[in-house]
C-alpha cells in the first residue's frame, strides 16, 4: 500500500533543490561542477557513477555535508535506508543548520514508517526556516493525518494563516481538522473559503457534506455530495474520501462507483477493495463483499483487516471454518483488534468451541474494556456454561456499557429463565420488546462494533 | 494514510444483514449414494394438482398450503396417500369444485384416486392433514386442518369415512395449519393439538406493497396471534377443548410446525411448535395435563441475538445418538435454519454446521429426520420455497422455487449430499408439506411433496434398501394407537441405537406410522426392545431383517 519507488524519487528531487541551493554558497566552483555532475548522475538513476563521484570527494573532505547529503540519496536510492540515514545524520552533525539534509531525514523516516521522526525533523527545519512553506504544509499533511496530532495540526496551519500563508490546500486541511473538533462553523467556513476561490473544488464540498451530515442535515449533505460527484476527478485518495461521505449519506451505488474507479486508477492497492467489500456489506450483499474482500487479499495477502472483514463476511455466510482460519491470521498479523477477536469468539461459538470462545471474547474485552458487545458474547457463553454469576457479571457489564443492547438483556431474560425467575426474565423481554419498537434491536448476532474510532 | 482511511471507513458501518450461499454443496460421500427418483404423474396415476386460488389481493392463507399425508386407509399395509386444497373461504369462490385427494396405493408403484367414494373430498380452503387412529378401532382416520373448519373423518372401515368434526367437538374455527396427534395426558388416547396461525379474515388484508407499487403477501408481523388448541380425546368419540386448562391457550402464537416429543426423558409428551415473526414455543409437559412454555429459558424461542424468527417447519430426533431429543427448525431466508442440540438440561444450542450456509437463502417448510439409507441414524430432508411469489423482484439471489435439500448424518453433525442425491435436487419447487413414508414397501423411506399451486412430487428410495433394515408395525392394546412416545433400542452389528417415536413433526404432513430401523451392514438385529408409553416392554430376540413385523404391545411379534 505503500509506493516506496514513489518515496524514493521524491527524496532526489527534494535534493536537487538542496545542490541549487548549495551552488550559490559553495565557495569552489569546481567543487560545485562535482556535486552538480553527481546530482545530475542521481536524477538520471546513474547511480554508480553518482557514488564513484561523491566518494572522491569524500575521500578529500569527509565532512562535506552537500557530498553526504547526496551520497546519502544514492544510498536511499539504493535501498540502503540504514547507511542513507548514517550519510544524512553525519550530515546535520556537520552543519546543524543544513535544512536539505533534514528535509532529506524526514522523507526517509517516512519511508522507514516512522512519522514521529519525519515530523521531528520537519519541525526543526521550520525553526531553522519558519517561511520553509515546503516543511509547513508537509508537516501539516503529516500531524493532521495522525490522530494525536489534531491539536499540533490546528496550530499549525493557524499559524500559517495568521502569516498570511493559508493555501487552498492547508485551508482544506485546516477545515478537515476543525470538522474533528466538531467545530462546525469553523468547517464551512474554511471550505466555503476554498469554494470561493475554487468553486469547483471536490475536496470542498466533501468536507461541506461532511459538515450538513454532522448537522443532520441530510438534503444539503446529498446536495454537495452531488455537486462533489462532478468534479471528483481521478485521485484515487479524493475518490475514497467522497466514497466515505457518501456512504454516510446513504448513496451506495454513487461510493461503489467512486471506489471501483479508485480501484481502476489504483489497481494494485488494497485498500480500496476493501473499502469496496464494506460498501457491499453496508448494501448488503454478502456475496459481492465476499469478492471485493478476496481481491484484496489477493492483492494484499497478509493485511489485517481485509482477513478480518472477508472472516466477518463468511461468518455471516456461517461459513465458519474458513471465516475462523482468516481471522486466527488476521489476529497473528494484528493482536490489537479487539473486533478481530470478537468475531474470533463468534466463530469459536458457532463451533461449539467454548473454551476458546471465552479465550478470544476475553482478549477482545482486554483490548477494549468499552466493548459491550465483546462482554455480551462473553456472558452469553458463559451461560451456554451454565456459569451463572460469570454469564450475569459479563451481561450486565454489557448492559452498562450499552442499555440498548438487545442480545444483552436477550441473555439475561435467558438467564433468569434458567435460574427459575420468570419475573426478572419477563422484565428483560420487554425492554428487548420495547427496543425492537424503537427500531434499536440488534438486528443479527454478529454486527461490527458502531462507530468511528 | 489509506490504512487508515480504510480503517475509519469500515469503522464507519454499521454491517446488515445477511446474504446468500450456495444451497447445493458437492462432496461425495462415502458409500454409493442412496438417490430419490421423481416417480412422474403418469406412472404413479397421481395426476392431482394443488390449486393455491392465487389472487392479485394476495390474500395469505393462499401463500401457505398445502399438505400431505401418507396414511393406510384401508389397512393392507400399504401407504396411500391423502392431499390437500383450496376450497371455498370469505375470500375465494372457486370458479370450478376443487376437492382434497385421497390416492389407494395398487402395491404396485399406482396409485389411484379413490376420493369420491371414501368421501374425502373436503370443501374447506384446506391446509394440512394428520392420520391417526383416534378411536383406536385399529384404522387410521383422518384430521384435516383449514383456513375455515376442520375436518375430522372417521374411517369407517370400508373404504369409506364419515365427518365426525361436529360430533367430536374439533371443528376449530379460525386458521389452523399444523395438526398433531400425541397423548399428553397418558390415558392411552389420542389427544390433538392444532397449531393456529394469526386472527385472519376478509375485512383484515392489508394491502402490502412496495417503491414499485405491486402487491405482495404481507409478513405474518402485521397480524394479530392466535392460541393453538389443545384436544382431550375423551374416548367417547369426542374430545374436550383442553387449551386453557392445559396451558396452551396462554400463549397465543402464529404457528406453524408442531413435533410431540420428549425432550427432557420425563416419560411425558412435550410439544414443540414453530411461530411465524414471534418466538417459537416448547411446551414442557408437566404432569397433570398442564403444559409451560419454556422456550426462552431453553433458547429455543429465539435467535441468539433474540430476535423472533419466521419457523414454519420442525421436527424432533436424537440425530447425535445420545439419547436425547434435537430439535429442528426451519425458518425463512437470511434467517438461517436451527439446529437444536439436546443439552440434556432443558437447554439447548443451535448447531447447524453445513446446513446453516446451504440454507441461508431458503425458506424452509416440510421437513424430516429419518434415516434415508438404513444405517441406523437421522437424516434430514429439506423442502423449500419463498412465501412470496414477488420476492425476485424485490430480493437479489432469493428465488421463489427452492430446492430441496439432503443431508446425511455424520453423528457429530450434517453433509449436505445433496448433489448426490438425484436429479431432483436440482430442480427447483414451491415446496411446502413433506410426508415420509415407503410407499413401496422396500425397505427404505420414500417421500411425498406437496408444492403451492403445483402437483405434488412422490420421491422413491432408491438405494435405501441396500442396508439392512426391520419394519416394525406397532399395535398398542394399552397406550396410545399411534404409539407416540414409544422408546425403540436395537442392536445390531454391535451398535445400540434408539428412537423415541414422536408425533407430527414436518409441516401440515403426516407420515407412515411404522418405524423402519437400519441395521447397516449387520444382517439382523440382534436385539429389539420396545418400551411403551404404557411402561410396558417388549423384547424381540434375533427378529428377521429386511421385512415389516408386526408387535402387539405386551405380546411381542404376531
Amino acid at each position: 500500500m505503500f509506493d516506496a519507488q514513489a518515496k524514493l524519487s521524491a527524496v532526489t528531487l527534494c535534493l536537487l533543490l538542496f545542490v541549487a541551493h548549495a551552488r550559490a554558497q559553495g565557495p569552489a566552483a569546481a567543487r560545485q561542477g562535482r556535486l552538480e555532475q553527481a546530482a545530475a548522475h542521481i536524477a538520471a538513476d546513474r547511480l554508480a557513477e553518482a557514488e564513484q563521484q561523491l566518494d572522491a570527494m569524500l575521500k578529500a573532505a569527509p565532512s562535506d555535508v552537500l557530498a553526504l547529503n547526496l551520497l546519502g540519496t544514492v544510498r536511499a536510492k539504493q535501498g540502503r535506508l540504514e547507511e542513507a540515514e548514517a550519510l544524512f545524520l553525519r550530515a546535520v552533525r556537520a552543519d546543524r543548520r543544513f535544512v536539505g539534509a533534514r528535509m532529506n531525514l524526514a522523507y526517509l523516516y517516512l519511508l522507514k514508517g516512522a512519522p514521529e521522526k519525519t515530523a521531528a525533523e520537519l519541525r526543526e527545519v521550520l525553526r531553522l526556516d519558519p517561511a520553509n512553506m515546503d516543511a509547513a504544509d508537509r508537516l501539516a499533511r503529516l500531524v493532521c493525518a495522525l490522530e494525536s496530532g489534531l491539536e499540533e495540526c490546528v496550530r499549525l496551519v493557524e499559524g500559517e494563516r495568521g502569516a498570511g500563508r493559508l493555501t487552498p490546500a492547508l485551508a482544506l486541511l485546516l477545515g478537515d481538522a476543525y470538522l474533528r473538533k466538531n467545530d462546525l462553523s469553523r468547517a464551512e467556513e474554511l471550505y466555503l473559503r476554498v469554494l470561493g476561490s475554487l468553486a469547483t473544488s471536490a475536496e470542498a464540498q466533501v468536507g461541506m457534506a461532511l459538515v450538513s451530515q454532522a448537522r443532520g442535515d441530510a438534503r444539503a449533505a446529498a446536495l454537495h455530495l452531488t455537486r462533489a460527484r462532478e468534479s471528483v476527478g481521478d485521485a484515487p485518495e479524493l475518490l475514497y474520501r467522497f466514497a466515505v461521505a457518501a456512504l454516510k449519506s446513504g448513496m451506495y451505488a454513487e461510493a461503489q462507483e467512486a471506489l471501483e474507479r479508485a480501484a481502476r486508477l489504483a489497481p494494485a492497492d488494497a485498500a480500496y477493495r476493501v473499502a469496496l467489500g464494506a460498501v457491499w456489506l453496508k448494501k448488503p450483499d454478502l456475496f459481492e463483499a465476499e469478492r471485493a474482500f478476496r481481491e484484496a487479499l489477493r492483492l494484499s495477502p497478509d493485511e489485517p483487516r481485509a482477513l478480518m472483514y472477508l472472516g466477518y463476511t463468511l461468518l455471516k455466510q456461517k461459513k465458519t471454518a474458513e471465516a475462523r482460519g482468516l481471522l486466527e491470521r488476521s489476529a497473528r498479523n494484528d493482536a490489537t483488534s479487539a473486533e478481530t477477536f470478537y468475531y474470533l469468539g463468534l466463530a469459536a461459538q458457532e463451533q461449539a468451541d467454548d473454551a476458546a470462545a471465552v479465550e478470544y471474547f476475553g482478549t477482545a474485552v482486554r483490548l477494549l474494556p468499552t466493548y459491550a458487545r465483546a462482554h455480551v458474547a462473553l456472558g452469553s457463553v458463559f451461560l451456554k456454561l451454565k456459569q451463572y454469576p460469570k454469564a450475569q457479571a459479563a451481561l450486565e457489564a454489557g448492559v452498562t456499557l450499552d442499555p440498548d443492547d438487545s442480545k444483552a438483556h436477550y441473555n439475561l431474560a435467558r438467564l433468569y429463565a434458567q435460574l427459575k425467575d420468570p419475573k426478572r426474565a419477563r422484565a428483560e423481554m420487554e425492554i428487548v420488546e420495547r427496543l425492537k419498537s424503537e427500531g434499536k434491536a440488534r438486528e443479527d448476532d454478529s454486527a461490527a462494533p458502531p462507530g468511528p474510532r | 494514510m489509506k490504512a487508515k482511511h480504510a480503517n475509519t471507513l469500515l469503522a464507519l458501518l454499521l454491517l446488515a444483514s445477511a446474504h446468500g450461499a450456495a444451497a447445493r454443496q458437492a462432496a461425495p460421500p462415502k458409500r454409493p449414494p442412496v438417490a430419490f427418483a421423481e416417480v412422474p404423474a403418469k406412472a404413479s396415476g397421481i395426476n392431482w394438482v394443488h390449486n393455491n386460488a392465487h389472487s392479485p389481493e394476495r390474500w395469505l392463507p393462499e401463500t401457505v398450503g398445502a399438505g400431505c399425508a401418507f396414511l393406510d386407509y384401508d389397512g393392507d399395509g400399504w401407504m396411500d396417500i391423502y392431499l390437500v386444497n383450496s376450497g371455498p373461504s370469505d375470500f375465494y369462490a372457486p370458479t370450478a369444485p376443487l376437492r382434497n385427494a385421497l390416492y389407494r396405493n395398487n402395491r404396485d408403484g399406482t396409485f389411484s384416486d379413490v376420493t369420491d367414494r371414501a368421501g374425502v373430498a373436503g370443501g374447506t380452503f384446506g391446509m394440512g392433514a394428520a392420520a391417526a387412529d383416534y378411536d383406536g378401532d385399529g384404522r387410521q382416520d383422518l384430521y384435516v386442518t383449514s383456513y375455515g373448519r376442520n375436518i375430522l373423518y372417521r374411517n369407517n372401515g370400508d373404504g369409506t369415512f364419515a365427518d365426525v368434526t361436529a360430533k367430536a367437538g374439533v371443528a376449530a374455527p379460525g386458521w389452523s395449519t399444523c395438526a398433531t396427534w400425541l397423548d399428553y395426558d397418558a390415558d392411552g388416547r389420542l389427544d390433538l393439538f392444532v397449531s393456529s396461525f394469526v386472527f385472519y379474515d376478509k375485512t383484515q388484508n392489508l394491502y402490502c406493497t412496495d417503491e414499485s407499487k405491486r402487491r405482495y403477501y404481507c409478513v405474518p408481523r402485521f397480524f394479530k396471534p392466535a392460541a393453538s388448541r389443545l384436544f382431550r380425546n375423551k374416548g367417547d368419540g369426542t374430545f374436550a377443548d383442553a387449551s386453557r386448562e392445559s396451558g396452551i391457550a396462554d400463549s397465543p402464537g402464529k404457528s406453524f410446525g408442531a413435533v410431540a416429543t420428549d425432550v427432557n426423558n420425563d416419560g411425558l409428551i412435550d410439544l414443540f411448535v414453530a411461530n411465524d415473526t414471534m418466538p417459537n414455543f416448547l411446551f414442557i409437559n408437566k404432569g397433570g395435563g398442564k403444559f409451560e412454555e419454556e422456550g426462552l429459558g431453553a433458547g429455543v424461542a429465539y435467535s441468539e441475538a433474540g430476535r423472533p424468527r419466521s419457523g414454519m417447519g420442525v421436527d424432533a430426533g436424537d440425530f447425535d445418538g445420545d439419547g436425547w431429543q434435537d430439535l429442528f427448525v426451519a425458518n425463512i431466508d437470511q434467517e438461517f435454519f436451527s439446529l437444536y442440540r439436546n443439552q440434556k438440561d432443558l437447554t439447548f444450542t443451535d448447531e447447524p454446521g453445513e446446513i446453516a450456509p446451504a440454507t441461508q437463502l431458503l425458506s424452509g417448510w416440510g421437513l424430516k429426520f429419518f434415516d434415508y439409507d438404513n444405517d441406523g441414524d437421522a437424516d434430514l430432508l429439506l423442502a423449500n420455497g419463498h412465501p412470496d411469489d414477488l420476492i425476485e423482484m424485490r430480493v437479489a439471489r432469493v428465488k421463489y422455487r427452492e430446492p430441496l435439500l439432503m443431508f446425511e448424518n455424520t453423528r457429530r453433525s450434517y453433509k449436505n449430499v445433496s448433489a448426490h442425491s438425484g436429479a431432483v435436487f436440482a430442480r427447483d419447487f414451491s415446496g411446502r408439506g413433506l410426508a415420509v413414508g415407503d410407499y413401496d414397501n422396500d425397505g427404505d423411506l420414500d417421500a411425498l411433496l406437496s408444492n403451492n399451486g403445483e402437483p405434488p412430487v412422490l420421491l422413491r428410495n432408491d438405494g435405501g434398501s441396500r442396508g439392512n433394515w426391520l419394519g416394525l408395525r406397532l399395535v398398542a392394546t394399552k397406550s396410545n394407537p399411534a404409539a407416540v412416545g414409544t422408546l425403540i433400542t436395537w442392536q445390531a452389528g454391535g451398535v445400540k441405537r434408539t428412537r423415541l417415536k414422536t408425533g407430527g413433526g414436518s409441516y401440515l404432513a403426516s407420515h407412515d406410522p411404522r418405524e423402519v430401523l437400519g441395521l447397516g451392514e449387520a444382517a439382523k438385529a440382534d436385539a429389539v426392545e420396545i418400551r411403551w408409553p404404557s411402561g410396558k416392554v417388549d423384547r424381540l430376540v434375533g427378529p428377521p431383517a429386511n421385512r415389516y413385523v408386526t408387535v402387539v404391545e405386551g405380546e411381542g411379534i404376531k
